[in-house]
């Protein structure tokens, strides 16, 4: 069957909108099953927004939908991310 | 584990097309001028937005082909006949017309000859483009880094820099193994079947050296060729991937 996700580096473009920096290279461990995963190695799926979902189980790591006005922004899961200051 | 992420504001710039060039008789690399290019690391890619006169946009990602030495950023894009983007980019753009671009994106991705090796790049189709991107960087770099490239194509004309990869498999340190999947021409010496782990393991290198690998091509062949690297020892974190579509093209 095929599949249909893509890549979470497949998304770069709208996670550095969101989040101001290429985050994709950031390392997500998956609050169900343990996995420690680069979030360009999450599985992507694209609809009414974009659901990034951890490569080993699959349960939700980051909800993303972009309304007329404003972003919503759904994060589950140990994440650490580091952005410089300034 | 965290890691400090560069931080930089991604906005839409108009680049220029400066040449548009035929690479098989379904895709074509397109050279662009873009003002401020910060530029790229090899692998990653850029979003392209096309605006039509009533303003509906389509949004797709592009590889970059070019290497980060190359003088220009350039795109390989293989037109996809009932696509919404890819015959316009692949069929109507010439040199002169400009269209809105965003990137370099995608740290995931990406290969510096800093990384080190050895590197097995598996391409499927057009998924070539970011591993040429590597592969260009490499030799603009003068790295013998140990190299492996398999490339699987469905027949020899849709083969992409063909010429250019017998070049640079001329020098040393890289591989360049060829599989065509509908056809056999005379002569043909490369393998013509899909990809599978004899073929893998032909390829090298074996998992006990620990390559970086990089898998670029459709869904399925990626899907495919993924598993099939796990199941015969790879380590799954250092498997990249880059599946592309269904996107509509």
């Amino acid at each position: 069957m095929e599949a249909t996700w893509l890549d979470g580096n497949g998304m770069a473009g709208l996670l550095t909108e969101v989040f101001g920096a290429d985050i994709t290279a950031v390392v997500r461990s998956c609050g169900s099953c343990g996995t420690a995963a680069p979030i360009g190695a999450h599985r992507a799926y694209r609809g009414a927004g974009v659901v990034l979902r951890c490569p080993g189980c699959e349960d939700v790591a980051i909800r993303i939908a972009q309304l007329p006005d404003r972003t919503v922004l759904e994060v589950r899961g140990a994440w650490v991310v580091e952005l410089p200051r300034g | 584990m965290s890691a400090l992420v560069a931080r930089r504001a991604l906005v839409w710039t108009v680049a220029t097309v400066a040449e548009v060039v035929d690479e098989t008789a379904h895709a074509v690399t397109i050279a662009f001028d873009v003002p401020d290019w910060p530029g790229h690391v090899a692998g990653q890619h850029v979003d392209v937005r096309l605006t039509a006169p009533d303003g509906y946009q389509a949004e797709r990602s592009y590889s970059i082909a070019s290497g980060p030495e190359d003088g220009r950023l350039a795109l390989t894009v293989e037109r996809i006949a009932d696509g919404e983007v890819s015959p316009y980019l692949a069929g109507v753009l010439e040199a002169g017309d400009e269209i809105e671009l965003r990137g370099p994106i995608g740290a995931h991705f990406s290969w510096r000859v800093e990384d080190g090796g050895p590197l097995l790049l598996v391409a499927g189709g057009s998924g070539l483009a970011p591993l040429m991107s590597m592969l260009r960087h490499r030799h603009a770099r003068a790295s013998e880094v140990d190299a492996r490239l398999l490339v699987s194509a469905r027949t020899l004309g849709e083969l992409l820099y063909h010429r250019e990869l017998e070049q640079l498999a001329d020098g040393p340190g890289l591989a360049v193994h060829r599989t065509l999947t509908r056809e056999r021409p005379d002569g043909w010496d490369g393998w013509d079947r899909r990809v599978d782990p004899a073929m893998l393991q032909a390829v090298g290198p074996a998992p006990e050296e620990r390559p970086r690998v990089f898998v670029c091509g459709p869904t399925g062949f990626v899907e495919h060729v993924a598993e099939t690297l796990v199941e015969l020892g790879h380590d799954p974190g250092a498997v990249h991937a880059e599946r592309f579509g269904p996107t509509g093209g």
